[in-house]
C-alpha cells in the first residue's frame, strides 16, 4: 500500500532468497536440511531480537516505548519530510499522514520533492497547516505506528492536550521533536530519537558526528578569541506582507549568541516576535539578515530551491532600500545577507550556523561556506539534493 | 413668563457651554495623547530632537529623521484616524439600530472586509490591476462595501426597520466568519500567520500612502455626518417623532449606513480589526455630554482617538523595543475608562 520503492525492493530481495533456500533444500540431503533450518531460525530470530521493543526519552521528556521501528509514522509538521530524508532514503514511504503545510510553503522544494517521489501525492493529509485544523480522528483511522510531532509547531505540539490525550487511549505513541523553539539544545537529540525510532540509529549517528564537527569548530575557534567583540545582529523573518517576525531568545536567535552575535531581539517575550522599528534602529545593529521563503513570482526575499542568484539579489537590494531601514549601520556599510526561512525549523540549520559565523565575523570565520556544508549533507544524507540560493550577500 | 424663558435660556447657554467645555477638553487630552505618542519610544531621542525631526529636518542625523517620520507618526497619525472613523461610525450605527450594543462590527461589515482580506492573503486573489499590499486593502474595502449595498438590498426587500437589519447584520457576520475559516483551513502555515496578525489589528501598517487616504475619506465623511446631526438627534426620540419633524428616516439610516460602511472598511483594510473602539468611543462620548448629535458626534471623534491614541502608547511600552498588536491592548485602555464613567454617571 503505502510501501513505496524501497520496501518492494527489499520484499522482492526476501521472496528470492526464500526462493533460492526452498529450491536448494529440495536438493539437499536430511543433515544440510536440518543446517539449513536452524540457520533459517537463526535468521528470523535475529529478526526476532531486531524488533526488541525501543525506548526513547524526547525533547519534552517523555519516555516512549514503540515495539518495533516505526513504519508508518504520522508528521505533525509535513515540512519536517526534510528531517526525515535525512535518515531515511524512501521517507515518503513510511508517512502514513501529515499536514499539508509543505506542500503549501515548501515552493520549488516541494516540486523536487513530488518528482522523486511522486507517491507524495498519495499521502494523506490529517489537516491544514495550522494545529486547529488538524482531525484527531482521521490520525487514528490512518492507524500509525507512531506520530512525530514538534515540541512548538504550526501542528499539534506539546500544548495540544486533547490531541495527545486522544492519540495516547487510541494507543497511538507520540515523540516530539525540537528544531524550532530550542534549536541549539534539541536538534541533536531530536535527531537521535528520531533515529532510535525509525531504526537508523547508523545514518543519525553520523549526523550527528557531522554536526557536532562543525559546531565544534566555532566553538574552538571562538574560545581562542575570548576577547572579541559581539556585533549586534538584526535579523527580520520576511514572510509576505506581515510586518517581519525577529528571533527573541529561542529559535535562531540562540544560533546567533552562539557564534559571537549579539541577538537583538533577545528582549522580545517569546521565540519570534515584532520589534519596534524604533528600537531596531536605535540599536543600530552590524549585521542585517533576512529570511524568506517566496518564490520567484511572489513578493517578499526570494530564495530557496531552484532560486537563481540575480532573483535573490533583486528582491534583497528592495528590502535593504526600504527608508525605514536606511539608517542602520549594517545598510550602510553593506552588511547584508539573505538566508532560506525553513532553516528556523529544521536540523539543516548547521548550515546556517555557518553562515551567521562568517557574516558576523568576517574576520574569523571568512572562509566557511554554507553552500558547501549543504552540499555535504547533499552527499552524504538527504533523499533530494537541495540547490538553488540558500544563502546570499548582497552585492554592492 | 418672561423670567421663565430667560432662566431656560440661561440654563440652554450654560448647557451648550458646558458642552463646549468638555468637547475642548477632549481635544485637548486627545493632542496630549497624541504628543505623549509621539515624544515616547523605545529609543533616546529627547522631545527637542523630536521637534527638530519634525520642523528641521534637515538639521538632525538620518536615525531620528527615520524614527519620527517613518515610525511614530504614521503610527501615531493612524491612531487617531482610525480611533476617530470607527467611532464615528458606532455612534452613528448605535443612533440608526436604535441599539446601544450596536457598533461598526456588529453588521458583518468588518466581517466582510475580513474574508477580503484573507482573500488576497491566503489565494491571492483581488480585482484584476491590484496587487502586492494593496490587495489586502483593497479586498477589504471592496467586501465591506459589498456587505452594505447586500445589507441595505435585503432590509429594503422586506421593509425591515433596525430588528431586521440586525438580524440580516448577524446572518452576514456568520457567512462571512464562515468563509474566512474556509480560507484559515485552506492557508499555508506563513500565511495563516499573516492573517492572524492583520486580524488582530496593528498600526505597523500605517505609512504615508494609506494616512492620506484614510485621511480623506474622513474629512470628506465627517461634514456630511455633523450636518445629518440633528436628524439623528431627533430619530433617537423615536422614527416616528422624527417622521414627524420631517426626517426621511429610510433615506437617513441608508445614508448612514454609507458613512459608516465606508468608515470601517478604510481603517480595517488599513489596520486589520480593532473591533472595541466603535462600541465604547461612542458611549464615553455619549456618558459624557449627552445624546445630542451636534455634540455627541464630534465627541465620539475625539474620544475614540483619544483612545486609540493611549492603546498605541501603551502598545509599545508594555515590552519596550516589541510590539504588541495594538487590537489587543485597545481593550484593556479602554475598558477602565468605560466602566469609571458608567459607575461615576450611577453615583450622581
Amino acid at each position: 500500500m503505502i510501501g513505496g520503492r524501497w520496501s518492494v525492493v527489499s520484499d522482492r530481495i526476501s521472496d528470492l532468497n526464500i526462493q533460492y533456500a526452498t529450491r536448494n533444500i529440495k536438493n539437499m540431503n536430511s543433515n544440510s536440511k536440518v543446517k539449513v533450518i536452524v540457520l533459517l531460525l537463526g535468521f528470523f530470530y535475529g529478526i526476532q531480537l531486531h524488533a526488541q521493543p525501543i525506548t526513547v526519552t524526547d525533547v519534552v521528556g517523555r519516555e516512549v516505548t514503540i515495539p518495533a521501528p516505526a513504519k508508518r509514522v504520522i508528521l505533525g509538521e509535513g515540512r519536517q519530510l526534510i528531517t526525515l530524508s535525512l535518515l531515511v532514503p524512501d521517507p515518503v514511504s513510511i508517512i502514513a499522514g501529515w499536514t499539508g503545510d509543505f506542500a503549501k510553503s515548501g515552493g520549488l522544494l516541494y516540486e523536487d520533492y513530488r518528482k522523486r517521489f511522486p507517491a507524495i501525492d498519495k499521502i494523506p493529509l490529517i489537516g491544514s497547516s495550522g494545529k486547529e485544523t488538524v482531525s484527531t480522528e482521521q490520525i487514528i483511522s490512518l492507524k500509525p505506528d507512531l506520530a512525530i510531532f514538534g515540541a512548538g509547531s504550526h501542528g499539534p505540539d506539546a500544548k495540544s492536550a486533547d490531541v495527545i490525550r486522544q492519540l495516547e487511549a487510541a494507543g497511538i505513541p507520540i515523540v516530539f521533536i525540537d528544531f524550532r523553539l530550542h534549536p541549539f539544545k534539541n536538534t541533536v537529540p531530536s535527531i537521535e530519537v528520531l533515529g532510535k525510532v525509525l531504526g537508523q540509529e547508523q545514518k543519525a549517528t553520523q549526523f550527528i558526528d557531522f554536526y557536532h564537527r562543525r559546531m565544534n569548530y566555532i566553538s574552538g575557534v571562538l574560545a581562542r578569541h575570548p576577547d572579541i567583540k559581539k556585533p549586534k545582529v538584526y535579523m527580520e523573518m520576511i514572510r509576505g506582507a506581515v510586518p517581519p517576525g525577529s528571533p527573541g531568545k529561542g529559535n535562531l536567535g540562540e544560533f546567533i549568541e552562539f557564534v559571537g552575535g549579539n541577538n537583538i531581539g533577545t528582549i522580545l517575550p517569546g521565540e519570534v516576535g515584532t520589534l519596534n522599528m524604533e528600537y531596531v534602529i536605535s540599536e543600530q545593529p552590524d549585521v542585517y539578515v533576512a529570511t524568506g521563503i517566496a518564490k520567484p513570482s511572489e513578493e517578499g526575499l526570494v530564495i530557496g530551491q531552484n532560486v537563481y542568484t540575480n532573483q535573490t539579489q533583486q528582491s534583497l537590494s528592495k528590502l535593504a532600500s526600504r527608508q525605514v531601514v536606511s539608517p542602520l549601520h549594517a545598510i550602510q556599510q553593506g552588511k547584508v545577507y539573505a538566508m532560506w526561512h525553513l532553516f528556523y525549523d529544521s536540523p539543516l540549520n548547521i548550515a546556517a550556523v555557518e553562515a551567521l559565523a562568517k557574516w558576523t565575523h568576517p574576520e574569523l570565520f571568512g572562509k566557511l561556506q554554507p553552500h558547501g556544508v549543504l552540499k555535504e549533507i547533499n552527499e552524504r544524507f538527504l533523499a533530494v539534493p537541495l540547490k538553488g540560493v540558500y544563502f546570499a550577500e548582497l552585492k554592492k | 413668563m418672561s423670567t421663565t424663558a430667560a432662566v431656560i435660556e440661561k440654563g440652554y447657554r450654560q448647557q451648550f457651554a458646558k458642552r463646549i467645555a468638555l468637547l475642548c477638553g477632549l481635544a485637548v487630552a486627545m493632542l496630549l495623547s497624541f504628543f505623549f505618542d509621539m515624544v515616547v519610544g523605545p529609543s533616546t531621542l529627547s522631545t527637542a530632537d523630536v521637534f527638530k525631526a519634525i520642523f528641521s529636518p534637515d538639521s538632525i542625523e538620518l536615525s531620528s529623521r527615520v524614527i519620527v517620520w517613518e515610525v511614530r507618526m504614521p503610527y501615531s497619525l493612524m491612531a487617531l484616524l482610525v480611533g476617530a472613523s470607527l467611532s464615528l461610525a458606532g455612534c452613528e450605527m448605535q443612533t440608526i439600530m436604535n441599539n446601544a450594543m450596536a457598533s461598526p462590527f456588529t453588521l458583518g461589515v468588518s466581517a466582510a472586509a475580513s474574508f477580503g482580506a484573507a482573500l488576497a492573503i491566503v489565494i491571492g486573489v483581488s480585482l484584476p490591476g491590484v496587487g502586492g499590499d494593496w490587495m489586502v486593502v483593497v479586498n477589504a474595502f471592496v467586501f465591506a462595501f459589498g456587505a452594505t449595498l447586500l445589507l441595505q438590498a435585503l432590509s429594503s426587500m422586506r421593509g425591515a426597520g433596525p430588528e431586521g437589519l440586525v438580524l440580516f447584520g448577524i446572518a452576514l457576520v456568520f457567512t462571512f466568519n464562515a468563509f474566512t475559516g474556509i480560507m484559515q483551513y485552506m492557508a499555508s502555515a506563513e500565511a495563516l500567520q499573516q492573517f492572524i496578525f492583520w486580524s488582530l489589528g496593528s498600526l505597523t501598517k500605517a505609512n504615508w500612502d494609506n494616512i492620506p487616504l484614510l485621511f480623506a475619506l474622513f474629512a470628506i465623511i465627517l461634514p456630511f455626518s455633523l450636518a445629518s446631526s440633528w436628524q439623528l438627534t431627533a430619530l433617537r426620540l423615536g422614527e416616528d417623532s422624527a417622521r414627524s419633524f420631517g426626517v426621511a428616516v429610510r433615506r437617513l439610516r441608508f445614508l448612514s449606513l454609507l458613512r459608516i460602511s465606508l468608515l470601517t472598511a478604510g481603517s480595517v483594510a488599513f489596520v486589520g480589526t480593532i473591533g472595541f473602539i466603535g462600541l465604547v468611543g461612542p458611549h464615553i462620548a455619549k456618558l459624557l455630554i449627552g445624546e445630542d448629535h451636534r455634540f455627541s458626534l464630534p465627541a465620539s471623534v475625539l474620544s475614540g482617538a483619544l483612545i486609540m491614541s493611549l492603546a498605541s502608547l501603551a502598545s509599545k511600552a508594555i515590552v519596550a523595543g516589541a510590539i504588541i498588536p495594538v487590537g489587543i491592548v485597545t481593550s484593556l485602555i479602554g475598558v477602565p475608562v468605560f466602566i469609571a464613567l458608567i459607575l461615576n454617571k450611577r453615583k450622581r
